[in-house]
């Protein structure tokens, strides 16, 4: 998974603290049906995790899938420029905050 | 300011009434080592006008200032020459010596017999005497036709820019800023503190670093008379001593004044990037605060990682998070137009990249650190808490090797010595000694040089303390593979035996380098470098924070490589000079502007095209170009351009110069190089040449000119028709004219020249162009000698052929 993006060829080394930064986890939730694939999510994503399905759905269109999970920065934007609320995004309760809970 | 006809009559009559003084020095045995003075001073005493001639020792001591005051009341002098070394050391000097007897500063020339006389023709005695006595001939049949003038007064503004906020632009910005001036800090990075802030501890005091920093940014931050402009660069500069524009382009922050740097924005940030500051060793977010005691400490958004591209508001995380709405995304880059008299340079240095010395492994080997990594590993406020880790398995080492002089006095890398790395290896020994006193520390090393107040000590305490120093920099590192430890190999060249060593950990000591982009404030303030690529001092000895230009100061490692006390030092002695200026509050302008004949013009606005400056327009109605003397430099190259001669340059007028060619070339013309060269770059670098006593061919002989842009074609041609062997063009490198680009017209000209002289069926190898800087003496040095081989290949027919085609011409 993509934690780190290197900023410059001159800072090559992995940080010492990459392996604390724990991204938050998405989970992204599509629903198929509503999607009336006009691609806006697709376009406009700016971590690229969507590309277009194959399947086609009751609308007759192709709905996005997710291409890399792993990449969703959950800025939320997808679900703002929807204009059919067919896509929205929700953070995984990682393992630090459930014990923080605790 | 209008200038009155000098008629024929008035010159002849004004000529009759020339008395001239000759001065002959013998700077000790500079000069008269190599020439024989006394020969010269009685040559001279035979020449037109000339009344007194004599040869003293030191003719710029206090006695021989006061000789020249003397004669010029008792023999009612009104001309004086003075040979002795370059007008660009001395001719200040003797100038108000001659104010100070009651003549006009403007009749004074001098000739240059020390710098491109005695010192590069050091054991050809009587050639060289030959030289010095024709350069006094032609510095006599100059001054007799130089014209008194007055120089204009303009004002200082009282305002100064630095650029650059290291420790040595915060010194003199603050300098600056207590004695009462407004100041402007520039600088490109977030943060002011430069490479004092990376820092960990300070040798040889062992201060740590940025405590001792802190305190003077926040200073910086908040005196009423600085305004700091960070992440803000410098993109142009117009203007002349005292009266700059300069533009700064002022990039967004995205975050307001308001930020009270709590970092709740950094933490919902979803982009992480290394740090630049822990040089990649820790990450950042992409809205942060490059340093914990960053001044200002608003908080900053990385825009080219930003997921908001383009204007398109897509992640607000950072904007819900702040609680008090500092944070805009609406803020667009700034150009600020500022006005200032001075400006100090303190743009730093570069760090060594040592990957390209393959040998040692970095980038290849993870234990393989540079010494800037160790002062982020060794600090506690750095992304190791201050524990030096292997970045293999993130264990302290046992043992650790420092390889000095990494990237520094070798042909690998650079050839000088970066000053400051053996001292910061011993520092850095005694530092892990301290922390983890187990610790083997071996230094490989070619020359310990400890030569600072206190740096002795420091390096005896690191003997005692167990730190083993081998001379011999190793030949090769490799890794232990299972280990990750690595193996040293090479030769211990005091004991001449071979040594194999293993540790945990190497550190290469790595040097100073010039910025990268050093020749953007190079081309902007028209500064010139050194061979090793820093901007070059005024003079190494006597004006070292002054640079060429007038106003324009350099501190810290922008001029070379050195320690914190150095670039303190030097940013306040370039805060004083910089302030003394100021405090008078004017400067006086060089009287060398052209003055426009009325008569000769014929309004056909030549000169108007070629002036760098826009200096020069035509009036329509008068039918006539006009001087706009504020905006002129004097370069002169509208003076070259003009075909009706219409254009008095000042100082360096047509006939001064025709009379400069005429006694140059009176005897011996055929074995004779008359060479044209700038004042700031060519004529410098045959100075350099002089003070670095290279050896060159003695037949050459050097008229200055402002700006090779001011040699008329009509010269060549004169000096060609004379009988010179070959003629040499110098100036300043394309892109480095101290007058914008008036050298563009020097190469026009030359080529026109080329040109013709290929149509006249003459050999065009006669005539030379040469680009050389201040700082390269041995490109002006090898084109003489280069010259001389041309000018032994030339028959008479040949000089006798050119004589005819130019004299038609």
């Amino acid at each position: 998974m993509e934690t780190v993006i290197l900023a410059s060829k001159k800072l090559w080394r992995k940080p010492l603290d990459s392996e604390k930064i724990k991204p938050p986890e998405a989970e992204i939730y599509i629903i198929r049906d509503r999607c009336k694939g006009c691609g806006f999510c697709i376009q406009f994503c700016p971590k690229e995790v969507l590309e277009e399905s194959e399947e086609i759905n009751a609308r007759g269109v192709h709905p996005p899938k997710v291409k890399d999970a792993g990449k969703c920065a959950l800025c939320g934007f997808c679900t703002a420029i929807c204009p059919d609320f067919a896509i929205f995004v929700v953070e995984k309760p990682s393992e630090k905050k459930e014990e923080e809970k605790k | 300011m209008s200038k009155k006809q000098v008629t024929k009559k008035d010159k002849q009559l004004q000529k009759d009434q020339v008395r001239i003084g000759v001065y002959v020095c013998h700077c000790g045995l500079n000069i008269a080592g190599s020439v024989d003075c006394e020969e010269v001073a009685k040559f001279a005493a035979t020449l037109p006008y000339v009344v007194v001639a004599k040869d003293n020792r030191y003719t710029c001591s206090d006695q021989g200032q006061e000789l020249i005051k003397n004669d010029i009341k008792e023999h009612k002098l009104n001309r004086i020459v003075v040979a002795s070394c370059s007008p660009r050391l001395h001719e200040p000097t003797f100038r108000r010596t001659c104010e100070e007897a009651g003549l006009n500063k403007y009749l004074f020339e001098m000739a240059n017999i020390r710098e491109q006389c005695s010192w590069v023709h050091l054991y050809e005695k009587k050639k060289a005497t030959e030289k010095a006595k024709d350069l006094v001939k032609a510095a006599v049949a100059k001054v007799v036709l130089l014209d008194p003038a007055i120089e204009s007064v303009v004002p200082i503004i009282q305002k100064a820019l630095v650029i650059g906020g290291g420790v040595a632009g915060i010194q003199a910005a603050l300098d600056l800023a207590d004695t009462g001036y407004k100041v402007y800090l520039v600088e490109r990075e977030p943060s002011i503190g430069g490479r004092m802030a990376q820092i960990d501890k300070t040798f040889p005091t062992m201060d740590c670093s940025i405590c001792i920093l802190a305190p003077k940014m926040s200073d910086a931050g908040r005196h009423s008379n600085i305004e700091l402009l960070t992440n803000s660069e410098v993109q142009d500069v117009k203007g002349y001593i005292g009266n700059f524009k300069v533009k700064v382009l002022k990039k967004p922050r995205y975050v307001t004044k308001d930020c009270s740097a709590c970092g709740d924005c950094s933490e919902v940030c979803p982009i992480t990037v290394p740090n630049e500051f822990d040089v990649g060793l820790a990450t950042r977010h992409g809205i942060y605060t490059p340093f914990a005691q960053a001044v200002p400490s608003t908080y900053i958004i990385d825009p080219n990682i930003c997921l908001n591209q383009e204007g398109i508001l897509k992640c607000d995380k950072c904007i819900k998070a702040c609680e008090r709405k500092a944070i805009d995304f609406d803020m667009k880059p700034e150009v600020l137009e500022l006005e200032v008299g001075t400006i100090i340079v303190a743009t730093g240095a570069d760090i060594y990249d040592p990957t390209s010395l393959q040998n040692y492994g970095y980038r290849k080997y993870p234990n393989v650190i540079t010494s800037l990594e160790f002062e982020r590993l060794i600090n506690a406020g750095g992304p190791s808490g201050g524990h030096l880790l292997r970045p293999s398995d993130m264990k302290i080492p046992k043992s650790v090797a420092f390889v000095q002089c990494v990237g520094s006095r070798s042909d690998r890398g650079h050839l000088y010595c970066s000053n400051i790395c053996c001292m910061n290896t011993i520092k850095d020994a005694l530092l892990i000694k301290e922390h983890w006193p187990e610790t083997e520390i071996y230094v490989f090393y070619v020359d310990i040089r400890a030569f600072g107040k206190g740096f002795e000590d420091l390096y005896k305490r690191a003997r005692k303390e167990g730190v083993i120093f081998i001379r011999g920099l190793p030949a090769e590192i490799h890794e232990d593979r299972k280990t990750r430890n690595l193996w040293l190999i090479g030769e211990n060249t005091l004991q001449k035996e071979l040594y194999k060593i293993n540790v945990g950990m190497v550190i290469l000591s790595v040097g100073i380098e010039p910025r990268i982009d050093s020749d953007v404030i190079q081309r902007l303030l028209v500064l010139s470098r050194t061979n090793d690529g820093f901007f070059m001092e005024a003079h190494p000895k006597l004006r070292p924070v002054d640079t060429p230009t007038g106003g324009v100061f350099l501190a810290g490692c922008a001029e070379g490589p050195k320690d914190i006390k150095d670039s303190v030092t030097q940013a306040s002695a370039a805060a004083a000079r910089a302030g003394i200026l100021m405090a008078k509050g004017k400067v006086t302008v060089e009287a060398i502007t052209p003055r426009v004949l009325e008569e000769a013009c014929k309004a056909c606005g030549l000169c108007t095209k070629v002036c760098p400056y826009n200096a020069i327009t035509l009036n329509e109605d008068l039918k006539r170009a006009e001087v706009i003397e504020a905006a002129c430099s004097g370069c002169g190259t509208c003076g070259a351009e003009c075909p009706f001669s219409a254009l008095y340059m000042r100082h360096f007028t047509d006939e001064q110069i025709n009379a400069q060619i005429d006694a140059l070339t009176e005897q011996d013309a055929d074995k004779k190089i008359i060479a044209f060269c700038c004042n700031w770059c060519a004529y410098a670098g045959a100075d350099f040449a002089g003070v670095s006593r290279m050896q060159y061919p003695s037949n050459v002989r050097i008229i200055r000119t402002m700006c090779s842009g001011r040699v008329s074609p009509k010269f060549v041609e004169r000096a060609f028709a004379r009988g010179a062997a070959a003629v040499l063009v110098a100036g300043c490198h394309i892109g480095d004219c101290h007058y914008i680009n008036a050298n563009l017209q020097t190469q026009k000209r030359v080529e026109r020249l080329w040109k013709k002289m290929e149509k006249l069926d003459l050999n065009k190898d006669r005539l030379q162009l040469l680009w050389a800087s201040a700082a390269e003496g041995e490109r002006v040095a090898s084109k003489v000698k280069e010259m001389q081989a041309i000018v032994n290949s030339i028959t008479k027919e040949e000089i006798e052929k050119s004589k005819k085609m130019m004299e038609k011409a």
